[in-house]
């Protein structure tokens, strides 16, 4: 049974007078434990799909269920609650609270759950090893270097023990080393966790470390096959 | 619905995110809450000055149509033998009755023949004044001789003098000749404390005036007030009228009632000049943190936390701005003394101002911050994440 099933979505929203339509019955269906990039050029809607898939939007029609639950259909505050113990969401601009050091970003999805103090020091500590920052708990973001940042970012992701991880745009914001680290990072979480990872990518060679590549044309979603390179005028911004 | 609160660090340390504005606003935030408190402990020592006066048991007698206005009343000096033989249950203790008979007047006082002169109130009185104004206390000194005046404890407020102007021994000038400072009263705040107390017939004499402004009695505990309230009214030759002294205090405490108000619109606008100094900074710390305040809806914190914890941080600056004013109005304003028409009075930081000072506080902070704060519930969470 696929963790998320995507159903005849359609999303529309208002620009002015004009009506845009970024994703027009989309349907997808991701197993448990896959990598998923998905590809496209700017403004095809690929945030658009991860935002749904991530219940912080609402699509305008179709039906997202994701681990079984219809998140179309649940109220905010629920939403926000299943968000706290499903989804694990990595930004392109890793958005760490910089009043906070890493430790405590990390340890804020574990907030939500009820866990006491020694279980949360537990995950925090098994996530910081996982993105070898142990010693970088105690510093704040702006003592990190972006790479940190990310990292710190993706552990804050994993650290609930998420369903499914979202990444828009990991590495948008990094060097190109720094970025080939992180998709290592990434990689190697999905295949030691198990955790389902979607990616929203625009570099072809970000999007390749997936099992599956997916492509936005027009608001509807193409598979890209394995041997067939992505052109690269599409994935421009 | 039950939510989870975001981290009580994360509401602190934000505060210390921009020092120089946090500094800014809790230094405003504390003017305001000390104006608040000052302005509030105003109104309480007048109100206390007032309410603390009167004695329920204690009569006063006066010229009828006089209104409140002891100064003009005039009466014959037989009044109070009259109304001690005429009214029964007057309390009485070793065959002395609880009668003052009392010359009252406002006159100009100075501390030499050629010292600026200020308003002063000066009682002309027997010692019995001390068995009918039972809170009355000699604190130092003794009672006056001949050419001797006892100063009440705010008398120097009242004068606008230092109080060390009013030691024993020192000279005062008034209706044309000296008088000598014999001691000091207290009268539990009341408003005699502002007065300068003399012999009755050292008065009289100096005024060359045989009449009395007033007699204040003390009834026993089964006389009853219209005995002597009918006996006034039924002798309309005397022209007479009775009050309790707690009922002419009210009387006061009405007249003031103005002041009372206009104290609290300064309040009030004092509070509203507040409110938009906390607007100001939680509006400056809110869209700057947008993006913030999104991603930790994204983390999966609901709306209603994150405004909270805005709120919070408003609360928390106007309660520190509350506690250093508290502290300050405490330590500095509680029991300073201020003129007024009637006298003098302390200003009065008690419980109550600080309760209504701390609460005008609370209502600033989160008050200010909630419209800051409502700005997360207009935004969806996707356009707070494409903040910049």
């Amino acid at each position: 049974m696929p963790v998320i099933e995507v159903r005849d979505v359609t999303k529309q929203f208002m620009k002015g007078s004009e009506t845009i339509t970024p994703l027009r019955d989309a349907n997808l269906e991701i197993e448990r434990g896959e990598f998923v990039s998905l590809m496209g050029a700017s403004g095809t809607g690929k945030s658009t799909l991860l935002n749904l898939i991530a219940s912080i939007d609402r699509p305008t029609s179709g039906t997202i269920v994701v681990n079984g639950t219809d998140i179309t259909r649940l109220s905010r505050s629920k939403l926000a609650n299943w968000r706290a113990a499903n989804i694990g969401y990595v930004f392109q601009t890793h958005n760490l609270v910089p009043v906070l050091t890493a430790y405590e970003n990390i340890e804020l999805p574990l907030l939500l759950l009820p866990l006491n103090r020694a279980e949360r020091r537990k995950r925090v500590e098994i996530a910081l090893g996982a993105v070898d920052l142990l010693d970088r708990a105690n510093h704040y973001p702006r003592q990190l270097s972006g790479g940190q940042e990310q990292r710190v970012g993706i552990a804050r992701a994993i650290v609930a023990d998420p369903t499914v991880v979202v990444a828009d745009e990991p590495t948008g914001d990094l060097d190109e080393t720094t970025s080939s680290q992180i998709l290592d990072l990434l990689q190697r979480l999905n295949r030691e966790l198990g955790t389902t990872f979607l990616m929203v990518t625009h570099d072809p060679d970000a999007a390749a470390i997936a099992g599956r590549r997916l492509r936005l044309e027009q608001g509807r979603l193409v598979e890209v096959a394995d041997h067939v390179p992505v052109p690269a005028a599409l994935e421009v911004r | 619905m039950f939510f989870r609160l975001l981290p009580w660090e994360y509401g602190i340390r934000n505060l210390f995110r921009r020092p120089l504005r946090s500094g800014l606003t809790l230094l405003a935030l504390t003017t305001v809450t000390l104006m608040v408190l000052v302005v509030v402990g105003f109104v309480r020592g007048l109100e206390r000055s007032l309410a603390v006066s009167g004695d329920p048991r204690t009569v006063i007698v006066f010229s009828l149509g006089m209104g409140e206005n002891l100064e003009y009343s005039s009466i014959p000096m037989g009044t109070t033998d009259l109304l001690a033989a005429s009214t029964q249950g007057i309390q009485e203790r070793y065959g002395r009755k609880y009668a003052s008979p009392e010359l009252y007047l406002g006159t100009k006082v100075r501390l030499s023949q050629d010292s600026p002169e200020s308003l002063g109130l000066v009682r002309g009185l027997l010692p019995a004044a001390l068995l009918v104004h039972r809170q009355v206390e000699i604190i130092s000194g003794q009672w006056p001789q001949a050419g001797e005046v006892l100063v009440g404890r705010l008398a120097a407020t009242k004068l606008g003098i230092a109080k060390q102007q009013l030691a024993v021994g020192s000279t005062l000038w008034f209706e044309g000749r000296s008088w000598r400072v014999c001691g000091t009263f207290s009268a539990g705040s009341g408003t005699f404390e502002s007065e300068l107390w003399c012999r009755l017939d050292d008065l009289q004499q100096t005024l060359k005036r045989q009449d009395l402004s007033l007699v204040a009695m003390t009834l026993g505990p089964t006389a009853d007030f219209q005995d002597l309230n009918l006996f006034c009214k039924e002798r309309i030759d005397l022209e007479l009228q009775a009050i309790r002294q707690t009922d002419y205090f009210a009387t006061l405490r009405k007249d003031y009632a103005p002041v009372r108000w206009l104290a609290w619109l300064v309040v009030s606008l004092i509070a509203g000049a507040g409110v938009f100094v906390g607007l100001n900074t939680m509006y400056g710390s809110v869209v700057g943190r947008i993006r913030e305040l999104a991603t930790l809806q994204t983390i999966g914190f609901s709306r209603r936390a994150a405004i909270l914890s805005v709120v919070q941080e408003g609360t928390i600056l106007a309660m520190t701005g509350a506690l250093i004013a508290s502290v300050i109005a405490y330590g500095l304003a509680n029991g300073a003394a201020v003129r007024f028409t009637m006298g003098a009075f302390e200003l009065q930081i008690d419980s109550l101002t600080l309760l209504i000072g701390n609460g005008i506080a609370l209502c600033l902070g989160a008050g200010g911050a909630l419209p800051p704060a409502m700005k997360i519930f207009r935004l969806s969470v996707v356009d707070g994440l494409k903040a910049v």
